[in-house]
């Protein structure tokens, strides 16, 4: 293939170009209203002229991507797959792509690109998946459309009516020809004297299905005779024995008694092989049914569900502290298992919440495309664990803010395409997203490769409106964080994209809502990124229950590391935060919740220091005594309580009685300020 | 004289593409980019147009609809009409051939196909 385009390939490029842009729309009309048929149509048509034309000028790649996801949309016409945002998502994602791969100059590139493979792969296994799922629900009877295309070998006789040579012009010729590239075929011509043909034997293993091998000859019904002989499914040219046999008829016609003898003693050990072949792939599909069959279920349902097993944990923590005076081994046994059992329901009912971020990335690929188009900028949008599940309630309450963020990053950091290529960067700036867990967190960052946030100037700002005193000393990350006060904006233009809507200080205040972290990064020249670290779940915790005093306090248990016991005199008298304890042979900075809010009784004599990392910084709380681990259920505060936000919430305990759920990040804050 | 035939279909690179490759082959061409535009065509010009050849798949006036309007009008019935189309489903095959359809082309093709079905259709009907 040459390697520049030519002018047919070019001219495609550009429709094809075209007709993907039609295809997004389509897909977000169909995303938006899956049960919609007009857009159903404009997507399903459109994805097969881009296959046709794919195909026709050489890009075979790209019309088979094309072939698949027509396919799968095929399978919607026909009334057997719903419109899911997955199968929205994979094809965005493979048109995407596409469409990548489609600015490339040169023709070979294009053609060979191996960066297709991957979406080929999603979308195969997507129609696997598919297929599985409705083998599973076979009683509906509507699962006809699918057959499954196995492999077979075929024995097809063509016995011309009408006079023809092998090298004739007669359709007939060529669409024997045609029917060989279907698979590994053999042909063998017998010929009258007169080198006009008696009839073609055609050995063919392929995996398409006898009802299009005989759509080939529908054109050429009248001109010729077909007999097929489907042999076995299975490749017999794989078998030596076989091969030989068809070569002995190079001359005298294939001999269809002998056939049938060889093939029959070729099934014979064909079988056992296939028979073990297809337990391994059933045993395999069983296992994939069980990992990809989804069923839609109502929020609200799921909702009350949750709501019914935080009551069941509260009660079962009741239940242990009301049996604990009974010296039972039956009790306590049943009461161990229940709590075993709470705790795995708890779990798995949390699951049921979680849907993967994917669908927040595909909405922000639009607004990148969307938006680097009105602002003239040149930016390409990277996702990386979109496979990474959050809350769905989170998920939809965060998109808002992401979406700031993704917009002050194009606005406000991605260079113009020239000031780029002075700057010796490429013209095209990219926006990264990063998602994944770690303990019991759900990770998100959203870096640029832009210009960074100019420091100096967000100071001074913050001094000109009187935020910071003009002669204070800022740390980069103050001076940064400044970025999230209310009121404070760095662009010094509002321009139509962002400074509108929601500020920073919004982003921040609903991450904080939502119990999350965020924090900024920032070198000039470089780029910034921001870090949002958010709680998986949004209610049930597992936590350490201690006590100050006679008040008793929850510390999530995610973040703890260590517990250690230390005489109380060891915490200096005053100060109720320590900088230097000593701690298992390491100083630690301690915080005691004693001296801060119950500091007028007497000390106890030692004190309990747990050790807890916060964002990387290990640091103690001291507290008067250790009750014991539990789960909880969170519950809001309540208005009055709205600006202590060391207290993430409450909870009930066993007993009846409140206890207060520390937020050890937001507890360290206050004593830094 | 030269042979004239219709090419029908709604994506112009193809469209083009199929009418130079035509050309080259000593034939002339003219173009439509759905059913209905062809129908016009074709009813204008009957005298000169020798085959349709026609995308399956197309907006507002499929490959199928165009023939079944061609053959159910005497006028026009007698053009033969070929399938140039990625669409394989057999059903829809059938059920074009008893429709009148001369010649069910898949893309991509093999232009010595190609040429001999467009012959073939041509001279037989």
């Amino acid at each position: 293939m040459l390697s520049a385009m030519d002018s047919n390939q070019k001219r495609f490029v550009e429709d094809a170009l075209d007709l993907l842009n039609e295809l997004d729309e389509g897909l977000l009309q169909l995303e938006a209203n899956p049960q919609a048929s007009a857009p159903l149509e404009q997507v399903f048509r459109t994805m097969h002229t881009i296959k046709g034309g794919a195909n026709m000028f050489g890009f075979e790649n790209i019309g088979e991507l094309a072939h698949q996801l027509e396919t799968l949309y095929d399978l919607v016409r026909q009334g057997n797959m719903q419109v899911s945002d997955g199968l929205i998502s994979i094809t965005l994602h493979a048109f995407d792509k596409v469409r990548d791969l489609l600015q490339e100059k040169d023709a070979s590139k294009i053609a060979n690109a191996e960066s297709l493979k991957d979406h080929l792969k999603i979308a195969v296994q997507f129609l696997k998946s598919v297929e599985t799922e409705s083998v599973s629900s076979a009683s509906n009877g509507s699962n006809s459309a699918i057959t499954k295309d196995e492999l077979a070998t075929f024995f097809i006789r063509v016995s011309p009516t009408i006079s023809m040579t092998p090298d004739g012009n007669h359709p007939l010729v060529f669409i024997i020809q045609d029917l060989e590239a279907l698979g590994t075929a053999k042909t063998l011509c017998y010929k009258r004297e007169d080198a006009t043909v008696i009839h073609w034997d055609i050995f063919l293993s392929t995996t398409t299905a006898q009802p299009e091998i005989e759509s080939y000859f529908l054109f050429v019904e009248n001109e010729c005779k077909v007999e097929y002989n489907k042999l076995l499914a299975c490749d017999l040219f794989g078998a030596d024995e076989f091969k030989q046999f068809i070569d002995q008829f190079e001359t005298t016609p294939v001999s269809t008694e002998a056939l049938q003898a060889i093939v029959k003693k070729l099934a014979a050990t064909v079988e056992n092989k296939t028979a073990h072949e297809e337990e391994a792939e059933s045993s395999a599909t069983g296992k994939k049914k069980f990992n990809d069959t989804y069923i839609k279920v109502s929020k609200r349902k799921i909702d009350d569900l949750l709501n019914w097993i935080s009551e069941l944990i509260i009660l079962q923590a009741q239940l242990v502290n009301a049996t604990s005076h009974i010296n039972s081994v039956e009790i306590t046994e049943v009461t161990e298992q229940l709590e075993m059992i709470t705790s795995r329901l708890r779990d798995t009912s949390l699951e049921i919440g979680l849907v993967p971020i994917e669908t927040l990335v595909t909405k922000f690929k639009r607004l990148v495309r969307d938006l680097s188009k009105t602002l003239n900028k040149k930016v390409n949008f990277l996702s990386e664990g979109a496979e990474t599940e959050m809350d769905k309630d989170v998920i939809e309450l965060m998109a808002e803010p992401m979406i700031h963020i993704i917009r002050n990053c194009i606005d406000h950091g991605i260079e113009s395409p020239a000031d780029r290529k002075t700057l010796g960067k490429s013209e095209h700036g990219t926006v990264k997203l990063k998602a994944f867990n770690s303990s019991s967190y759900v990770n998100i960052i959203i870096s640029d490769d832009g210009k960074g946030i100019n420091r100096e100037s967000v100071l001074k700002k913050a001094i000109e409106r009187g935020l910071v005193a003009a002669d204070a000393v800022l740390t980069e990350e103050e001076t940064l964080n400044l970025i999230f006060h209310p009121g404070l904006s760095t662009a010094s233009a509002v321009s139509d994209v962002s400074g509108r809507g929601v500020g920073m200080d919004v982003v921040k205040q609903k991450i904080n809502d939502l119990r999350g972290y965020v924090s900024i990064k920032s070198m000039p020249g470089k780029g910034t990124s921001i870090h949002i670290k958010l709680p998986l779940s949004r209610s049930i915790i597992e936590g350490l229950l201690v006590k100050v005093e006679e008040t008793r306090y929850v510390v999530p248990l995610n973040v703890i590391d260590r517990i250690d016991r230390i005489a109380y005199d060891t915490l200096i008298r005053d100060n109720h935060v320590n900088k230097t304890v000593v701690v298992n042979e390491e100083t630690l900075p301690v915080f005691s919740l004693r001296k801060k809010f119950h500091n007028e009784t007497a000390a106890p004599k030692t004190t309990d220091i747990i050790s807890v990392t916060v964002n990387g910084i290990k640091k103690g709380i001291a507290v008067d005594r250790i009750e014991g681990k539990m789960q909880t259920v969170m519950k809001p505060l309540g208005d009055v309580y709205q600006h202590q936000d060391f207290i993430a919430g409450s909870t009930i305990l066993g007993d009846g009685s409140l206890a207060l759920v520390l937020d050890p990040a937001r507890l360290f804050q206050l004593s830094e300020n | 004289m030269k042979k004239t035939i219709l090419v029908v279909d709604d994506f112009a690179s193809i469209r083009d593409f199929v009418c130079e490759t035509l050309q080259r082959k000593g034939y002339e061409t003219l173009g439509a980019s759905n059913g209905n535009e062809a129908f016009k065509v074709l009813t204008e010009k009957n005298e000169s147009i020798n085959l349709v050849l026609t995308d399956y798949n197309m907006p507002d006036c499929t490959g199928f609809e165009l023939l079944k309007k061609i053959k159910e009008n005497p006028a026009v019935s007698k053009v033969p009409v070929v399938f140039l189309t990625t669409e394989s489903n057999p059903d829809k095959m059938r059920s074009a051939k008893e429709a009148g359809l001369s010649a069910w082309i898949k893309k991509p093709y093999r232009s010595e196909t190609f040429f001999a079905q467009i012959e073939n259709a041509i001279s037989n009907g």
